[in-house]
């Protein structure tokens, strides 16, 4: 595998990590309400739709007779798009002015809300939840699978996700101490170097826009995370701690 | 629907941000081709310190 392939197989597996540990809360929630195999049975059903989702659209993109500079702009600004909304997000939690991502509360008010709820309420909560995280992996592997490679994306989404129910399952207990504001934050700056990269170079011809090549994307990545640092720094609140490990 | 979409394109301003960026990049570009991306990733992370504030 290329270092481009290494990166987006990277970004797919951290952006993916913290998709399925906030899925995976909602899951814990239900199962200790519901019992373990219906709610294995919600998660498995909504997995089974991004599954499907991922291969339909895969081959959808696989088969377009497009040209390939052309798919490369138009993934490339989704990529924009949606690493923007990431980066900001990530930016203003880092500054303290958005409340950072609580499992533990989030765990305590889907168990709160489950108690009022009955049990096919709660099956669907879990497939809800699962399917709500899902779709963004399913953006990101097929978005970057077209370009990189569709095994290496979804080896990286589906090594993720064995990852978190493995220690979610050890711990018995929602992911508290993932960290998921610096995860956000480096994901959307590896999306939005991607993004920069091929949304342009699509548009303009890759050699004209980014006469250095593949390398421009660490060079692309390294000028997004150190911005977003020093933006973060700049807006931070008085007297709150910024997850990208800066004092506020 | 409405979720799928905000998913994708975010909200009004996201979308007019990487509108703008793409725009401006390409019109440096038809003058100075390498300068496009530079402009493209400046504007973005302004766009983003803006939407932050």
């Amino acid at each position: 595998m290329s270092a481009a392939q290494w990166g987006g197989a990277s970004a797919i597996f951290l952006a993916s990590a913290v998709e399925w540990v906030e899925a995976f809360t909602i899951v814990l929630a239900v199962a200790l309400t519901i019992g373990w195999r219906r709610a294995i049975g919600a998660a498995a059903a909504a997995l089974a739709l991004i599954g499907i989702l991922i291969a339909v659209t895969g081959a959808g993109l696989e088969a377009a007779q497009a040209d390939i500079d052309r798919i490369r702009a138009a993934i490339g600004i989704f990529l924009l798009l949606f690493g923007l909304r990431w980066y900001t997000k990530a930016i203003r939690r880092a500054a303290g002015r958005t409340a950072l991502h609580d499992e533990a509360r989030e765990f305590a008010a889907t168990r709160e809300h489950l108690e009022q709820s009955e049990s096919r309420a709660a099956w669907v909560i879990a497939f809800k939840g699962v399917l709500l995280e899902g779709l963004e992996v399913w953006l990101l592997v097929v978005a970057l699978g077209h370009t990189l490679s569709y095994a290496a994306a979804v080896g990286s989404a589906l090594a993720s996700l064995v990852a978190v129910v493995g220690f979610g399952l050890a711990l018995q207990a929602p992911l508290t101490r993932v960290p998921e504001n610096s995860l956000k934050f480096l994901v959307s700056c590896a999306i939005l170097s991607f993004g920069s990269f091929w949304s342009i170079g699509g548009i303009v011809g890759q050699q004209a826009a980014w006469p250095l090549g593949d390398v421009t994307l660490l060079l692309l990545f390294a000028a997004y995370a150190v911005a977003g640092r020093i933006i973060a720094r700049a807006l931070r609140m008085p007297r709150s701690r910024g997850p990208l490990g800066m004092r506020a | 629907m409405r979720k799928l979409l905000q998913l994708i394109f975010g909200d009004l301003r996201n979308v007019t941000s990487v509108a703008l960026a793409l725009l401006a990049a390409y019109g440096l570009s038809r003058i100075a081709p390498a300068a496009g991306g530079i402009l493209l990733v400046l504007i973005l992370v302004a766009a983003a310190a803006v939407q932050a504030s």
